[in-house]
């Protein structure tokens, strides 16, 4: 407790002030022995005239002698005032505490935003370097886990923009790091000598490094790679707390890195099977054309249950074997399954003059118990006889293909059989054909058939109508068939959803006939 | 009685002396068809002295790939059953589905000693298609 007169002498100053003011002794100026904000606030209470109550708002607070005091005032009967100073520090320390510690952890709740809205790997990279080092250090290296000698990295500076490098280097011959990636707890930053570190973890313009802490990015059971935060030589060095603070902002972004890495592999690997699912694209095979399209019914899917594939003869002269079918259910189940279907098929390709018996022995392979998926397809075997393809074809109940003559007339074949997959015993009729140049033999799904739509919404496309329609493709090139049904399918529909659509076309192409004419052949064309 | 309502598909059942009846009113397709599995499945679980199982047809909708899968699922369990299948007042276009696809005798063969093999085999030798002009052979 300090008083003072309205002059601004001390009166007097109890033991327990004395050794906050020293200097204090009664008689000297009280502008010689407190700090100012003390002082204008004494005179501030002594000055004449309205002034405001002491208890009105807040006693006024400063910081004398490196602690910090509340100052309340006691105006006395004589005029002079009692300012009883109350050590405010702890609780201001407590305060600062807690402002800080809410302050990070809006930054950890923004951390785990920002890394969990990306799952891309170089963004959350990016992000990770980016807010480290605005918000932990004066610059901050993200590195990916080593592959080989080469370490991916990402260096942002305060305020700068996050870069992507490859450093050739080898992490253990930095203390801390090798460790860090190898996911063991950090060392301590102390531990760390600032000049040891090699001229790839100093980004350029930072200047002097005072301080390095170095902290593994925890993964999903594997550590995604390592922090590394920088400090200038003049700025303070990393505190424990602070070190403690970057583990826990680097488990955050480990974990969001960890995640993009994983939605990386997933999404290549199912690059991967597409990739292998994917109807192949098909031309000419020893005088024969071959053309197919394909259509999911999620367009962004890809793939789904239709299938068709094209195998050349592995003897010149043998007949081609083209498959197309449709199995049951979409999406990637589908997909998995037409993958089966097409492996074994591809099996069976010594078989393939037997349409029956590979069918018969494909249906074995798809027999389950635990359920009754199924699939149909035609098989198509053609091959060049001169300047005509001769064709065998076989429904596993399938839609008939359906054979387009040069005049216009479309005729659906006459096989049928059972679906594959589901029923002990299959049977199946084979037809055999020919097609003269410009003649060809169309192969679809039902959802070109089932394609619902038209001017109404709720027609079916119907097979009337595609025979109406490829009564107009005679003599048109497989391509334009395919082009052709596709685009009418697609009109039809009218952007409504509809399931898988595949059509294969063969065709016994004009443009070569010339050259195998034989005076006998049917029809002399020039394209 | 019980009735099972469904945004698609609606199965009423009625429990007969021998036999159950499940009429289908709606689409049996992607979406709902195991929803039929599972109440012909339940219905052959709850009365092991069953006979017959008839699903009417009269007011089925669209029958999709899915739909084929789900009565051939269910046909397989009614001949583990020794209960036959009937499907009854089938529409045009089940008809016609089951007639490309050859199951249409499968499904409504006698349960075994009759075996399924023989049913195929009549079935797919005596389809006729109807319509198409010939195939040049």
């Amino acid at each position: 407790m300090l008083i003072a007169d309205a002059r601004g002498l001390v009166v007097r100053c109890n033991d327990a002030a004395v050794p906050v003011l020293p200097a204090a002794a009664p008689g000297a100026p009280l502008a010689d022995v407190v700090p100012g904000w003390l002082r204008d606030a004494h005179a501030g209470l002594c000055s004449p005239g309205p002034h405001t109550a002491p208890d009105s708002g807040r006693a006024p607070a400063g910081e004398i002698g490196g602690r910090f005091y509340e100052a309340h005032p006691t105006v006395r009967d004589d005029g002079s005032v009692a300012w009883w100073l109350v050590d405010d520090t702890d609780h201001r320390l407590v305060r600062e505490a807690l402002r800080m510690e809410q302050e990070r952890g809006a930054f950890l709740a923004k951390a785990s935003n920002v890394l969990l809205s990306s799952l891309n790997l170089a963004r959350c990279m990016d992000a990770t370097a980016q807010m480290a080092a605005e918000s932990l250090a004066d610059a901050a290296l993200v590195i990916a886990p080593v592959r080989g000698q080469r370490l991916p990295v990402v260096t942002c500076l305060r305020g700068g923009e996050p870069e992507t490098s490859t450093v050739t280097a080898d992490p253990d011959a930095v203390p801390g790091l090798g460790e860090a990636l190898r996911g063991f707890p950090p060392v301590p930053s102390r531990w760390i000598d600032p000049s040891a570190a090699p001229a790839w973890m100093v980004p350029e313009g930072i200047g002097p490094v005072g301080s390095i802490v170095i902290t593994p990015l925890p993964g999903h059971g594997v550590p995604a790679g390592a922090l590394i935060l920088l400090r200038r030589a003049e700025a303070a060095a990393f505190t424990e707390e602070e070190e403690v603070f970057a583990r826990l902002f680097a488990a955050r972004a480990g974990a969001g890195m960890s995640a993009a890495r994983l939605y990386a592999e997933q999404s290549s690997i199912s690059d991967l099977l597409m990739r292998e699912l994917l109807p192949p694209a098909l031309h000419q095979i020893s005088g024969v054309d071959f053309a197919g399209g394909y259509r999911p019914s999620a367009d962004h899917e890809r793939i789904g249950g239709d299938f068709y594939d094209v195998h050349p003869a592995t003897v010149e002269g043998e007949p081609s074997l083209v498959l197309l079918g449709d199995v049951c259910g979409k999406g990637l189940e589908a997909a998995v399954l037409t993958g089966r279907i097409r492996n074994t098929l591809h099996a069976l390709l010594p078989l393939a003059d037997d349409h029956q018996r590979m069918l018969s022995l494909l249906n074995t392979s798809m027999l389950s118990s635990h359920h009754t998926r199924f699939a149909t397809m035609v098989l198509a075997s053609a091959v060049r006889r001169g300047s005509t393809v001769d064709l065998k074809l076989t429904s596993g109940g399938h839609p008939s293909p359906l054979i387009v003559r040069a005049d216009g007339t479309v005729e659906e074949a006459e096989t049928h059989g059972t679906l594959i997959g589901a029923i002990p015993t299959v049977t199946a009729a084979t037809v055999s054909t020919s097609l003269a140049p410009g003649e060809s033999c169309v192969l679809y799904t039902d959802g070109i058939t089932e394609a619902k739509g038209g001017p109404m919404g709720d027609d079916l496309f119907g097979e009337e109508r595609l025979k109406r329609a490829l009564a107009g493709c005679a003599g048109m090139p497989a391509e334009g068939i395919v082009e052709h049904v596709q685009m009418l399918a697609a009109q039809w529909l009218n952007d409504r959803p509809h399931d898988d659509m595949a059509v294969v076309v063969i065709s016994a192409p004009r443009t070569h006939h010339l050259s195998a004419v034989n005076g006998h052949t049917r029809g002399r064309y020039t394209a | 009685m019980t009735t099972h309502p469904h945004h698609h598909l609606q199965l009423t059942t009625v429990d007969g002396e021998d036999s159950v009846r499940i009429e289908l009113h709606g689409d049996l397709d992607y979406d709902n068809a195991d929803l039929l599995v599972q109440e012909a499945t339940d219905r052959l679980a709850a009365r092991p002295a069953l006979t017959d199982l008839h699903l009417l047809c009269a007011d089925l909708g669209a029958v999709d790939s899915m739909g084929l899968c789900a009565l051939l699922m269910i046909a397989r369990r009614t001949a583990e059953a020794g209960v036959r299948l009937h499907l009854d007042d089938r529409p045009a276009r089940l008809e016609r589905l089951l007639t490309l696809t050859g199951t249409l005798g499968h499904l409504t063969a006698p349960p075994p000693p009759r075996s399924s093999a023989t049913s195929a085999a009549e079935e797919s030798a005596g389809a006729a298609r109807p319509t198409g002009p010939d195939v040049t052979t």
